[in-house]
């Protein structure tokens, strides 16, 4: 049974993107004779319309699904259909992982889009940002819901484009640095891109198909079989290249830092809740062939805790609000690795929820409080804020909860069942359980420390120029649903110490099986298990680090600067690494960027000025003297042309009478 | 006796008609070409074309060299038009032109004569001379009889080239006095 | 006469040449007109001589002799044009010199 209004979840944020292009265009046109025309709240009505309709299609086909129907499957559309060789079908699927993704997308979303239409109103791109922002949710929708990996693909670069749209979206503000940051974005997540696309090759060309089903259903052949274990390595690797680009892992996470010149709902939607964790539902969707390599496995973890720790030390030190949160996701992304490394499916997806929740919710805070001080981002400049916000002060204090792990909220839960995952491999896995544990501790540390700057202290702006206004209610409301879900989240996945069932584990279970019969496999038949002892242990471990971390970083930072400054001034050298993230994006650009620059220069002086315009302009050049020399014979005597006909004949006849008898 | 005659008129032939491209004045030209058609009717006569001997006279030199008289005269071109008195040489085009036309003239020339010596060993000359026979090679009533059988569709054409010529000459050179101005511009 | 053909034939390609000559050299227009006369005349010579030589080694033929009245036909005809267009220009620019008539070149 074929379910093709599944089409219409995509579909839906389409439509909505296509009319408020026309829309924006309408304001274009009619800004050519009133220059000050300010587009209407008609965008993003049809936005937030077309996002909850998305939104209520998946409430559907989430509850169609569970019980007996596995998936929701479309008709398929034969986009390149071909006998025997390469044949993609594009269908729309909605499984147990996907429809728990797009729950979320579209969820969040609508609550970030409501947010938007108060945040962006008096924007003269009011119309395009819904536009762009709308479409980059049928990309994310794509990507999700595709029952294969050029589907998938598309999806993938379409929330690319998106983003970089997005992020150069004031593309003229301060100096151009948002159109700097979107290239870089663009460029970093193509070399991403490439390796997704080389990994993909080696899939079909191992396999002979790019459908999810078959593709795992030969994978867990092969990896049972143990065959072609190293191409699985191989390919499991390129992917996950693909996966760092666009998750923002070590050494491709630089982007994301910059990408917060882009709005603010931008920031919460694509850079915190959903775009960058396509990299973890890939690796979620392929979790056999990850299952089936221990290296890749390793790397996975291994490349998720360091970046997990270098992005969490440089949270500590960042003076910019948006930038903690951007260096904090990059570090809860790093967690997200860590599980899926240690084979926690559901613990990566069960932290991707969460933290959808809590990021969302703080990104859209910060945003409420950058607005109420007037596009202030410096958190140095901030303080005593929550007499004059309340409403952000609360909700976002909720959000900084979750994120630091305080027992019992969301982040606490997933963050715990991550560590105790990677605990229980054991091995070389409990150094990075270390790495883990340390990071929770920093990250406990920056987040109160943010709220301390921002909401604590004496107030540090200039009152005279600077007067902090709480949100309307179109953007507080969205705070409060999203702080909810943000204490309350972590429901869906209590611990087994807890003896209620593991709501996200069951629900996920038959998307992972395959993976966790291979990790079964591979380690001779029993899967890593913690003892309740152990796992209490750990709980407690986690909760102490958490609270004393938080109120270390809350109480070092609640009186103002003093601690901040005496650390710049006792190791300066420290605090430029850390606020320079170790000085990596720097790297890039010594050992990178300006070396391509300087050949770009090259290329473009001297083979291209030089060797190709000189090439095109001496052949042009040949033939015009030519011609000027050639014009000397058409002088337009007829005598002239009579006399060359004349001297053909006299050579023709000369021949004649000279040759043979 | 007889020879000596064709060499004579040979002689005349090749003076006069280096005189119709050398002479300064027109008329001079035209006089000298009705000398040198009037030599080559001697050769014809010679040769025993007595019959080809006469239309050359008739027609060369009663008709179409009246013609040419007729348009220099017309145009009043015994002298040299006012401007063409500027130029270095009225008569010639400039050097270059000249000398290369002079080439290909003698490369023509050349061209011809090398192929006549080489290919005249193969001709087959009467061994006891030409014998010419007393109504000459062309005699009318032979001549009659193919024009009008063999030929007849040749001289039918001819004829409608004839009239076709008659009327179109006529619409060329008569004076356009309705015709607008700008007509005359058209090429 | 006893000349040999290959003599009437030099004659031929002599006149010939001279009418080549005036074609390409000479700037009066009449005078290339009266040229093209002067080579249409050579080659009514070469086909005298090849029908005297045909006619007196076998019988007469008189082939030779009715191309040459076609040709005279045609040159007159010839003749008749080139003057009527040489009257025709010299109304334009009042001038039969070929310097005059270079429209081709634009």
């Amino acid at each position: 049974m074929t379910h093709d209004w599944l089409w219409l979840i995509p579909a839906l944020p389409l439509l909505g993107s296509l009319l408020c292009a026309l829309q924006h265009a309408q304001v274009l046109r009619g800004r050519a004779t009133n220059p000050d025309l300010q587009p209407g709240i008609g965008a993003g009505a049809t936005a937030i319309a077309a996002m909850a309709a998305a939104f209520g299609l998946c409430l559907r086909g989430f509850g169609d699904i569970g019980g007996e129907t596995e998936l929701l499957q479309s008709s398929s559309w034969a986009w390149i259909p071909g006998g025997g060789g390469l044949d993609i079908q594009v269908a729309m699927v909605l499984d147990r992982l996907s429809g728990a993704m797009a729950l979320v997308v579209t969820g969040v979303g609508l609550l970030i889009h409501v947010y938007a239409a108060g945040y962006m109103r008096g924007d003269a791109g009011y119309a395009k940002f819904f536009a762009f922002l709308n479409l980059f949710v049928t990309m994310m929708l794509v990507l999700i819901l595709s029952g294969n990996m050029v589907g998938t693909f598309v999806g993938w670069e379409g929330v690319g484009l998106c983003s970089y749209l997005l992020i150069g979206f004031w593309y003229d503000r301060d100096g151009g640095s948002p159109g700097h940051a979107a290239q870089k974005a663009f460029v970093v997540n193509r070399i991403g891109d490439a390796s997704f696309l080389l990994g993909m090759f080696l899939l079909f060309t191992t396999f002979g198909t790019l459908d999810y089903a078959s593709l795992i259903e030969g994978i867990r052949a092969a990896a049972m079989g143990g065959e072609n274990s190293g191409t699985l390595a191989l390919a499991a690797l390129l992917l996950f290249g693909g996966a760092c680009g666009k998750s923002a892992q070590f050494p491709l996470f630089t982007w994301l830092p910059d990408a917060m010149a882009g709005p603010t709902p931008v920031s919460a939607l694509i850079h915190a809740a959903t775009m960058v964790t396509s990299g973890i539902y890939l690796v979620i969707r392929l979790n056999p062939l990850f299952a089936a390599s221990e290296v890749a496995l390793f790397l996975v973890a291994a490349i998720g805790a360091a970046t997990a720790l270098i992005a969490g030390s440089a949270a500590l030190r960042q003076r910019d609000l948006k930038g903690i949160l951007a260096y904090s996701t990059v570090s809860q992304l790093g967690y997200m690795f860590l599980a899926l490394g240690s084979g926690a499916w559901v613990a990566a997806l069960f932290h991707v929820i969460t933290h959808a929740f809590f990021k969302a919710l703080l990104f859209l805070g910060a945003g409420s409080v950058i607005h109420g001080m007037h596009e202030e981002k410096d958190v140095h400049k901030m303080g005593g804020l929550r007499r004059h916000m309340p409403r952000t002060f609360i909700t976002f204090t909720c959000g900084a909860a979750a994120l630091s792990g305080l027992p019992l909220l969301s982040g606490f839960f997933s963050k715990d069942e991550i560590l105790a995952h990677t605990f229980a491999v054991g091995g070389a896995w409990w150094l990075l359980w270390g790495v883990g544990v340390f990071t929770a501790a920093l990250t406990a540390f920056y987040s109160w420390r943010m709220v301390a700057l921002v909401f604590f202290g004496e107030e540090r702006f200039d009152a005279a120029t600077v007067h902090p206004h709480e949100s309307p209610p179109i953007m507080t409301v969205p705070l409060m649903v999203l702080a909810a879900l943000s204490l309350l989240g972590g429901i869906i996945g209590l611990p087994a110490v807890f003896h209620v069932p593991h709501l996200l584990g069951e629900w996920l279970d038959p998307v992972v099986r395959t993976g966790n019969e291979i990790l079964e496999h591979r380690s001779g038949g029993h899967l890593p298990h913690l003892s309740h002892t152990m796992e209490w242990i750990l709980l407690g471990l986690g909760s102490a680090i958490a609270l004393g971390c938080a109120h270390l970083g809350f109480h070092r930072n609640k009186n103002g600067l003093a601690t901040e400054e005496a650390f710049e001034s006792d190791h300066p050298k420290l605090h430029g690494a850390l606020s320079d993230a170790w000085g990596i994006d720097r790297a890039y650009y010594a050992g990178v960027v300006t070396p391509v620059r300087v050949l770009a220069a090259f290329v473009a002086v001297f083979i291209d000025a030089f060797c190709v315009d000189g090439t095109i302009d001496a052949m042009a050049d040949t033939a015009k003297r030519a011609g000027t020399r050639l014009k000397a014979f058409a002088d337009g005597q007829v005598a002239s042309y009579g006399l060359w006909m004349g001297g053909g004949a006299a050579v023709i006849a000369l021949l004649w009478a000279l040759g043979g008898n | 006796m007889v020879n000596l005659l064709f060499y004579a008129a040979a002689l005349v032939a090749v003076l006069t008609a280096a005189g119709v491209v050398l002479a300064r004045n027109p008329v001079v030209s035209v006089v000298s070409l009705l000398s040198c058609f009037g030599s080559l009717a001697v050769i014809y006569l010679l040769a025993g074309f007595q019959f080809l001997a006469a239309i050359q006279i008739l027609v060369y030199g009663g008709a179409i060299m009246v013609l040419f008289l007729f348009v220099v005269m017309l145009l009043n071109l015994g002298g040299l038009s006012p401007e063409a008195e500027d130029r270095d040489d009225p008569l010639f085009h400039d050097r270059r032109r000249s000398a290369g036309g002079l080439a290909v003239a003698v490369a023509l020339g050349s061209a011809s004569l090398i192929g006549i010596l080489r290919g005249a060993r193969h001709l087959t000359e009467p061994t006891n001379g030409f014998v010419l026979p007393a109504e000459g090679y062309d005699a009318l009533p032979a001549l009659a009889e193919a024009m009008f059988t063999r030929y007849s569709l040749p001289f039918e054409a001819a004829s409608v080239l004839l009239l076709a010529t008659t009327v179109g000459v006529m619409v060329l050179a008569k004076r356009q006095r309705s015709a607008p101005p700008a007509g005359e511009e058209r090429p | 006469m006893s000349v040999p053909t290959e003599h009437l034939l030099a004659l031929a390609a002599i006149l010939f040449a001279i009418g080549v000559a005036g074609f390409f050299t000479r700037r009066n227009l009449i005078v290339v007109l009266m040229s093209i006369e002067l080579m249409l005349n050579a080659a009514n010579l070469t086909l005298v001589a090849g029908s005297r030589l045909h006619s007196s080694t076998g019988a007469v033929q008189v082939d030779g002799p009715i191309l040459v009245i076609f040709i005279i036909a045609v040159a007159a005809v010839e003749a008749a044009v080139g003057l009527a267009l040489v009257i025709a220009l010299y109304r334009q620019k009042q001038t039969v010199s070929l310097d005059a008539f270079a429209r081709l070149e634009d």
